[in-house]
């Protein structure tokens, strides 16, 4: 094996075509591809309450209750929201109505967006949300505040069960968003609220 | 300048030492206590370990396979051999787009690339948009962490920079009056942005789509705001399966800075309608380390920090004493790769206790990487004739027991009666903080040999 | 263990037989009180270890063959010192691997490592009532796997722990950081003076501010370096080495 640092001749050809070239001619000999044994991960725990435990734990509040409870929890703990985006039948206090064309840049100021979430993850209380839930892909991120709807019985514990239940979707964009926005990026000190929403609420149903 | 150097001068603020290395061992409990709590936590770094493993000794087919599924849901994919090539790629469609402002999520590659100047010689306003990014950016330093780029920031500093550049009031460094108007600093920048960057997390062969993670939204607002999405990925981004992101996502966080997940884990596959996406995969040096038997495995790196947190000496020097894009105990073993001469320094600061390797999510042999650097290092470049001629007399002497007894006695004696001056001065560097150990009489073959002839 | 024809080849580390031979001396005393059947091959010198860390590991052929023709013909190779035996066990691979060298480093122990596992002993009827601050190596800690380390997940076990907590009267102190390395990383100690310096010192601190009044360890490097930090300050800490204590009875 010979380390030149110094003096080696340039390849004169670049991109893609000395890109693979180079990877094949120093990659090493084939490393099998691990099978994953999820019994490993394992654990008889409550996934309802780990997921509330955690979303917690991550900055945003949790409501368990009944579909028909949906806009008066949202008005108690939202009041003086004026623009208003739902995007799920299961909330009628959207006064902006929106569509998948929406110019994004036309919700700038939006207080509140209520949306549906797919599935939730109890190991760190992460909902994924797709394009679909969403209509506009910036919704979840520009509004100030953001709720989001959830089924309980779509909770599962941890990431690698998650990717099993979405592996079968369009693929076009969807987030795992697991709290408000946040940063400690001054002084380590941890603000909630940074460029996204500024608050999560979850409602479990 | 070698990092001894300017640890020595960072280490002239004792009190600002103990501030850096009290923040980062905080961040490094934190880790700690997310990962042991989670079932198998173990047996996951092994995962991520064997599938990086696997990827680097596949890459070509699985780059080739990324790109194919990308393209297939109309993403363009560009390559770059190098920098400079990037850079060109970037500006090039920058220009298409007629684009003048940016705005860019972290990517310590473009960072490496030295993305941010080639485009502002060219009139093109960059703003980083992670706060830690952006206060470095304001304050026209480098990062000094890959994940907490302005660790080594005061409140107080930010505070002083924002009223400067944002015109905020004095507020004693209030974090929450800081952020609050740095969001809508950066709220501006996103809506009036022509087009994003981000840098890429994980790169998906089997679906073409890439993983951006923040805790902040930056990498969101800036893409579903702007025209065009520019994602920049080093070819050691690649994993196989996006089922293995089960492993990665779970790793990455906790390592980082202890939460269990970023706030966003951003899946982005496709561009929306009227929108385009690009994606620029860069070697860089990669494929040059990929050849190193030895050196290889630093490329399993998912770029979480932990080995940052956790040295004793990255701690206690800073960022910014390693002078490479990429700080701590990785970028001393990147970094050789580079530039053996320049970054000659990095691997020997380090006292090999292994502590980074058993932190990284992906298992790299860190310490056994920078112990092998250093046999190199010593090889190819010229060391102070102070370090070789004695390490090269002592390979001698303690080969050769009776040499070995000779100057083992004589030594002694030199300490034991020579007067302190001549002892502790500034040639003695041990002597500068500590006190030499207390010659004894005899040493233990005389005290043996007496034992022995006593029977 | 009492089979009379198991040998074991004693192994001095060059800095403890010249600086520290009261260390060198305590692991004799102690092994032999164990019923060990031990030799100490005079043309010993060094493992190789300062040379191999300081990036001179082809210069330091010479001293590792010697290493193994002193050793090689004994069962088992023990030394009071963790790095130097991680060197040994690890490092070593630079020699043409032969069944001498093959032997020499699958058989060497550091001292703790031995009589806990090898002999199967905790209890040495040791006494120190004294409160200790215990020193977790880093080659010994992380590299022997001595002990469990805080930054990996699994059961807690320690081997000097397992040792120190037989010894009557002996109250080991929890430290604040409880596998933050020393500092001294050989050579580092004096190209990377400053950042030496406050490791040891902020070492020193932990034990001071724990209210620990000796600070022990298996590797005397380590202690050397927090010594000298102690007596250059005047801290009222006290350095031995974990053979010596357990070898002490009062």
């Amino acid at each position: 094996m010979k380390i030149l640092m110094i003096g080696i001749k340039k390849e004169t050809k670049m991109g893609r075509e000395a890109i693979l070239k180079s990877v094949k001619e120093n990659k090493p000999e084939l490393l099998p591809l691990p099978e994953i044994d999820t019994s490993a991960f394992q654990e008889d725990i409550d996934l309802v309450k780990t997921f509330k435990n955690n979303l917690v734990l991550v900055g945003g509040q949790i409501f368990e209750i009944s579909t028909d409870g949906i806009d008066s929890k949202i008005m108690e703990h939202y009041p003086d929201k004026s623009s208003i985006v739902s995007t799920t039948t299961k909330s009628n206090l959207g006064n902006v109505i929106i569509n998948k064309d929406t110019n994004p840049h036309t919700l700038e100021h939006i207080d509140l967006a209520i949306i549906e979430g797919e599935l939730g993850v109890s190991e760190n209380g992460a909902i994924w949300i797709t394009a679909s839930n969403s209509l506009v892909r910036a919704l979840p991120f520009i509004t100030n505040d953001l709720v989001i709807i959830l089924e309980k019985r779509n909770i599962c514990l941890h990431m690698l069960e998650a990717y099993d239940s979405i592996s079968k979707r369009d693929r076009d964009f969807g987030v795992f968003i697991s709290g408000p926005s946040k940063t400690a990026d001054i002084e380590q000190c941890l603000v909630v609220g940074a460029h996204g929403a500024m608050s999560l609420t979850v409602l479990l149903v | 300048m070698s990092h001894a150097t300017k640890a020595t001068e960072f280490n002239k603020d004792e009190s600002k030492v103990n501030w850096h290395d009290k923040a980062l061992w905080y961040v490094r409990e934190k880790r700690d206590k997310s990962a042991h709590n989670v079932e198998g936590w173990e047996y996951l770094r092994q995962l991520g370990s064997e599938i990086k493993a696997n990827v680097l000794s596949n890459l070509d087919e699985y780059l080739v396979q990324f790109e194919s599924n990308a393209q297939k849901n109309g993403i363009h994919v560009h390559w770059a051999s190098n920098a400079k090539e990037h850079n060109t790629i970037i500006n090039s469609i920058l220009e298409k787009h007629k684009a003048k402002k940016v705005v860019k999520s972290k990517s310590m590659l473009t960072e490496e690339c030295h993305l941010n100047p080639f485009l502002e010689a060219k009139g093109i306003e960059v703003v980083d948009t992670d706060l830690g990014e952006r206060i470095v950016q304001l304050a026209e330093e480098p990062p000094s962490h890959i994940v907490l780029p302005a660790i080594h920031k005061t409140k107080e500093d930010v505070d002083v920079l924002f009223q400067k550049h944002l015109g905020t009031k004095p507020s004693k460094g209030n974090p929450e009056y800081l952020v609050g108007e740095a969001r809508k600093h950066l709220r501006d920048k996103f809506l009036n942005a022509d087009v994003a960057i981000t840098g890429v997390n994980f790169a998906v062969a089997d679906t073409g789509g890439v993983v951006v993670c923040t805790n902040e939204g930056n990498a969101d607002m800036g893409v579903h705001l702007a025209k065009a999405h520019i994602a920049c990925m080093g070819i050691e981004k690649v994993i196989p399966k996006e089922k293995h992101l089960g492993v990665f996502l779970r790793l990455l966080a906790r390592s980082a800075t202890g939460q269990p997940i970023t706030t966003y884990s951003s899946h982005f596959n496709k561009a929306e309608d009227g929108k385009e996406m690009h994606i620029v995969i860069v070697d860089n040096g990669r494929t040059e380390q990929l050849s190193r038997e030895d050196f290889r495995a630093s490329l399993h790196c998912i770029r979480c920090g932990a080995c940052m947190n956790t040295c004793p000496i990255y701690r206690r020097s800073g960022g910014h004493s390693y002078d490479y894009t990429i700080p701590g105990p990785i970028g001393s073993i990147l970094s050789p790769g580079k530039d053996l001469k320049k970054y000659s320094s990095l691997p020997f600061a380090s006292t090999l206790c292994g502590s980074c390797s058993n932190v990284c999510p992906v298992k790299i042999n860190i310490h056994e990487q920078l112990y092998k650097w250093r046999q190199i290092i010593v090889k190819e470049e010229k060391q102070p004739i102070v370090k070789t001629s004695i390490l090269k007399t002592a390979g001698l002497v303690l080969s050769k027991p009776k040499l070995y007894k000779m100057a083992g006695k004589s030594a002694r004696f030199a300490l034991k009666y020579a007067p302190r001056f001549m002892i502790y001065n500034k040639l003695n560097a041990w002597g500068k903080a500590r006190d030499l150990p207390e010659i004894k009489n005899e040493n233990f073959d005389d005290w043996y040999k007496k034992r022995n002839k006593n029977g | 263990m009492t089979n009379s024809t198991v040998k074991v080849g004693l192994f001095i580390p060059c800095y403890v037989n010249q600086l520290y031979p009261q260390v060198g001396i305590a692991t004799l005393e102690l092994l032999e009180k164990l019923g060990v059947d031990v030799y100490y091959p005079k043309d010993q010198t060094c493992c190789g270890q300062p040379l191999g860390n300081s990036g001179y590991e082809q210069d330091s052929k010479g001293i590792c063959n010697l290493f193994v023709e002193n050793f090689k013909t004994y069962d088992y190779i023990v030394g009071p010192s963790g790095s130097c035996i991680y060197h040994v066990k690890h490092h070593f691979d630079i020699l043409e691997q032969t069944p001498e060298v093959k032997r020499v480093r699958d058989n060497a122990f550091e001292l703790c490592e031995f009589i806990v596992k090898v002999l199967g002993i905790t209890d040495l009827g040791a006494s120190f009532p004294y409160k200790v601050g215990l020193h977790k190596s880093c080659h010994g800690l992380r590299g022997l796997k001595l002990g469990s380390c805080s930054e990996v997940k699994s059961e807690h076990f320690s081997t000097e722990e397992d040792l120190l907590n037989n010894v009557k009267g002996l109250e080991l102190i929890t430290l604040n950081r409880k596998d933050e390395c020393c500092g001294f990383g050989g050579t580092f100690s004096v190209f990377e003076e400053a950042i030496s310096a406050k490791m040891g010192k902020d070492r020193v601190q932990d034990h001071l501010d724990s209210s620990v009044e000796v600070v022990t360890g298996a590797d005397h490097s380590c202690l050397m370096h927090m010594e000298g930090i102690i007596n250059r300050n005047k801290q009222p800490l006290k350095v031995m080495h974990i053979a010596e204590i357990l070898n002490s009875s009062l």
